[in-house]
């Protein structure tokens, strides 16, 4: 009851501060789409239709562009965090009455919700362009229930870094340099397959693969046997990163030096 | 409860430096209680220990009753905490009434009455006719009000204001003033860290001076002034803590 006050109060300080940066809503809203339709688009036609195992690379691409979304998310995600830990906001949530995982579950809860929209969008987006998901209307919600564990894992990911750095610069210097790699180390746009063999056992490990893998399972080949091997990949992801995510948020709260 | 605030030999040290080193304070309730000290002499130390953000490294400290360490939660429902700090990032883009309320939700002000506590609050301070603005476009004295309003949303047993009137204009210092004042006489009882004497005399009921995290003088401010016949808390001030500049070690 008390937790849901809580995580609700958090959730409409992100929302309001969300609605009221409308252009940058506008912008990462429409970010996605300009990947699809002039990434994916064009370069669909220097692709080998053997090497990706379809013609569509639209259709191929989907998923890439959705992870890649959820990672640039990721960063925003993690903003709040970084910048009250700077401006000494913490502190006066720390003194109040609250459960420390409310700060973080709200963000969680509004980031899968943004995610889910944009994830919404480049599905519009795509289907506008001619792709037509195997797995149905149906694969709509499995393809969201992915969106939000990749969220979760990167989210994670990100909150651990806010706490970690000591300045919001250093946090924005590896996000920066973080996020490329991990994208094309990951079978985003090229699959495991056709990489040179150090970079496929990479990309293995990148959480990013396995929420990829399973979206493109459910747009090109339907209910596939092996979504859910990809998902309990994803799984394993995510409850490593949210050991590490809780671990630097503890280390954050308790123990500040002034 | 005799003591709104009893600490027994308090101590914080980072590494080598002894910040708070054996601080005993007793502050009685209802009172406006200073801490005076120069910079880096461990005031806010003291304060993010009893405000439950720093736990201390030697000796205890009962704030309300509670224990600031094995009673975090209850200390938390009873103070009022207002940083020193005016930090409208992050918050630029709510109106004072937004981030009012939703400071209000998050002291658990039942869901009816938190439109209502937010409202009361800031017609307290005096920004009802602002409430609707973004904080982005409050002047300092609207922000440290409007940080002041947000510290009495759960009617504390006790406020912990940091340097309350930093930076602000002599209008907005009086009124910050009077609006401790009347909190006091409705009951409510007051830790001031503050670096200006004039507001220390003309506040507080008793105050400690402390230096290099301990306490070098206490009493009330007349007390203070007579016992070496100075004219100000600033001669009282000096005497016991010297005239060499301080490095910020906050």
């Amino acid at each position: 009851m008390m937790v849901a006050q809580e995580v609700l109060a958090l959730s409409r300080r992100w929302l309001l501060v969300a609605l009221r940066e409308r252009l940058s809503l506008l912008f990462s809203v429409l970010q996605p789409a300009v990947w699809l339709v002039f990434f994916a688009g064009a370069l669909g036609g220097a692709v080998d239709p053997r090497v990706v195992g379809t013609g569509d690379y639209i259709a191929f691409a989907v998923p890439g562009v959705i992870a890649f979304t959820v990672v640039g998310n990721g960063v925003t995600a993690a903003m709040p965090l970084l910048f009250d830990k700077e401006t000494g906001y913490l502190d006066k949530l720390l003194s109040m009455p609250i459960r420390r995982s409310s700060l973080i579950l709200s963000r969680f809860l509004f980031q899968t919700g943004m995610n889910a929209a944009q994830t919404l969008v480049i599905l519009l987006v795509a289907l506008a362009l001619g792709v037509r998901p195997e797995s149905g209307p149906l694969g709509v919600p499995a393809i969201l229930a992915v969106t939000a564990l990749l969220t979760l894992a990167l989210t994670s990911a990100a909150m651990a870094l806010a706490c970690a750095v000591p300045s919001h610069g250093t946090f924005f210097a590896i996000t920066g340099f973080v996020s490329l790699p991990l994208l094309f180390m990951s079978n985003a746009f090229v699959p495991l397959s056709a990489m040179p063999a150090w970079m496929e056992a990479v990309a293995r490990v990148n959480p990013l693969t396995y929420a990829i893998e399973a979206i493109r399972l459910l747009v090109l080949r339907g209910w596939s046997g092996d979504v859910p091997l990809s998902l309990a990949a994803l799984v394993v992801a995510c409850v490593l990163l949210l050991a590490v995510g809780a671990w630097q948020f503890a280390r954050q709260t308790s123990e500040r030096i002034a | 409860m005799r003591s709104i605030i009893e600490t027994e030999g308090l101590c914080r040290a980072f590494g080598d430096h002894h910040a708070v080193d054996g601080l005993s304070l007793a502050v009685a309730p209802g009172e406006i209680f200073g801490l005076l000290g120069p910079n880096g002499a461990g005031k806010t130390t003291t304060i993010r220990m009893l405000s439950t953000l720093l736990p201390p490294s030697a000796g205890a400290a009962l704030v309300c009753g509670f224990d600031v360490v094995t009673e975090a939660e209850a200390v938390r429902r009873r103070i009022g905490y207002v940083m020193q700090q005016v930090s409208p990032m992050g918050h630029y883009l709510l109106t004072g009434r937004e981030k009012t309320e939703i400071e209000a939700s998050l002291y658990h002000v039942p869901r009816r009455q938190v439109k209502a506590r937010a409202r009361e609050v800031l017609e307290l301070v005096g920004l009802s006719d602002s409430a609707d603005r973004l904080v982005a476009g409050y002047s300092g004295g609207m922000q440290k009000r409007l940080d002041l309003a947000c510290g009495l949303l759960h009617r504390p047993d006790l406020l912990i204001l940091d340097e309350p009137t930093l930076g602000l204009d002599v209008q907005s210092r009086h009124h910050m003033w009077e609006h401790i004042r009347s909190l006091c006489d409705e009951g409510m009882s007051v830790l001031l860290a503050t670096n200006y004497m004039d507001e220390a005399d003309r506040l507080c009921d008793r105050l400690a001076i402390i230096d290099r995290g301990r306490q070098v003088a206490g009493g009330t401010p007349a007390e203070l002034k007579a016992a070496i016949g100075a004219p100000s808390l600033d001669e009282v001030f000096l005497r016991h803590t010297g005239h060499a500049l301080r490095e910020e070690v906050a």
